[in-house]
């Protein structure tokens, strides 16, 4: 849904990082550069940004029960 | 005791250093006090008056919680260690209030009481708000300590012992391609030896890739009175605000157990 605000494993915030990371991607940045240049170093924080999908934009047009 | 600097960021809130004749009990002494006793603020309580984002109100207190907050350990007591007996008053609490209605909302929207006391990192998003959703709350933050919940915790920090590499030339049929198997890149070939780069060594995790290549030559040791230290703030403090805390802190635990002594017959 949204970009966590920590990495889930070592606690580190990366949520910041994620509007940046995305604009940088999609001008077509490969992500391994992104990530270094964001400082972003251990595995675990690395994944959090290669793994997320960004549902907010369609999540937010369906009713909350 | 011997403690040697080795890097430092611009932004100090990276440090590694080295310490010398310690033995691992008080190397993870020195670590535990910084995760568990180290205070720092975060938000605890959340009071949400409107939201009609998709986001849960629980969903979005928790992300609150985990936002860190750049702190100011001299204005602040820990809530649990206050006058007022751990009800919230103006020395152990801080209120702060969002509120939103259009597009993505950020953590600098946040309007704090103290200036001293603000999100460390004004970009994190929080949720996104579309045409007529709204979000209004009240939070308030408290000097708390990571023994409590991890998200008081100010800092990653770990160590390991000081990595050896001992290095026997005679055997070394092809330097070149022990410098090229090391993932850390701590050897090179310097006039057609292989030798250590000073440099980089304390990169070295002693993986053994190095000494699989050439195994007769290379040998790898851990020194065990030596100890490299990480510290990667998380953004409330500054590495150094934080290891002399946790120094502070570890006296005061002593003082009180040397006290409990002393009333000992
Ligand atoms: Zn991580
Ligand atoms: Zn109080």
């Amino acid at each position: 849904m949204m970009i966590p605000v920590r990495c889930f494993s070592c606690g580190k915030p990366i949520a910041q990082h994620w509007e940046e990371y995305k604009e940088r991607a999609e001008n077509g940045e490969s992500r391994k550069e992104i990530l270094d240049s964001l400082g972003i170093t251990r595995f675990c924080c690395r994944a959090m940004f290669l793994g997320h999908v960004d549902l907010i934009d369609t999540a937010a047009k369906f009713k909350k029960f | 005791m011997e403690i040697i600097s080795l890097t430092q960021d611009k932004s100090k809130m990276n440090a590694s250093f080295i310490i010398k004749k310690i033995d691992p009990t008080i190397a993870n002494t020195l670590r535990r006090m910084i995760i568990e006793e180290v205070p720092t603020m975060a938000i605890e309580d959340v009071e949400i008056m409107k939201n009609n984002s998709v986001l849960y109100d629980e969903i979005i207190a928790h992300r609150l919680g985990l936002l860190p907050l750049t702190t100011d350990l001299k204005s602040y007591v820990v809530k649990s260690e206050c006058k007022c007996e751990g009800k919230g008053c103006a020395r152990c609490t801080l209120q702060m209030t969002l509120k939103s209605k259009n597009g993505m909302v950020y953590a600098s929207d946040f309007k704090s009481k103290d200036p001293k006391v603000v999100p460390a990192y004004p970009k994190t998003p929080i949720v996104k708000l579309l045409k007529g959703q709204e979000i209004e709350l009240v939070a308030t933050a408290e000097l708390g300590k990571g023994k409590d919940h991890i998200k008081w915790a100010p800092c990653m920090v770990w160590y390991k012992y000081k990595p050896i590499i001992n290095i026997t030339q005679a055997n070394i049929k092809d330097p070149e391609a022990v410098v090229k198997v090391c993932p850390k890149g701590v050897l090179e070939v310097r006039s057609g030896k292989l030798e250590i780069n000073q440099k980089k060594l304390m990169l070295c995790n002693l993986c053994a890739a190095c000494a699989d290549e050439a195994p007769n030559s290379i040998k790898l040791n851990e020194k065990d009175d030596e100890f490299v230290f990480y510290i990667e703030s998380f953004g409330q403090l500054k590495a150094k605000e934080i290891i002399v805390t946790a120094l502070d802190m570890l006296k005061k635990e002593l003082s009180v157990f040397e006290e409990a002594l002393n009333t000992m017959k």
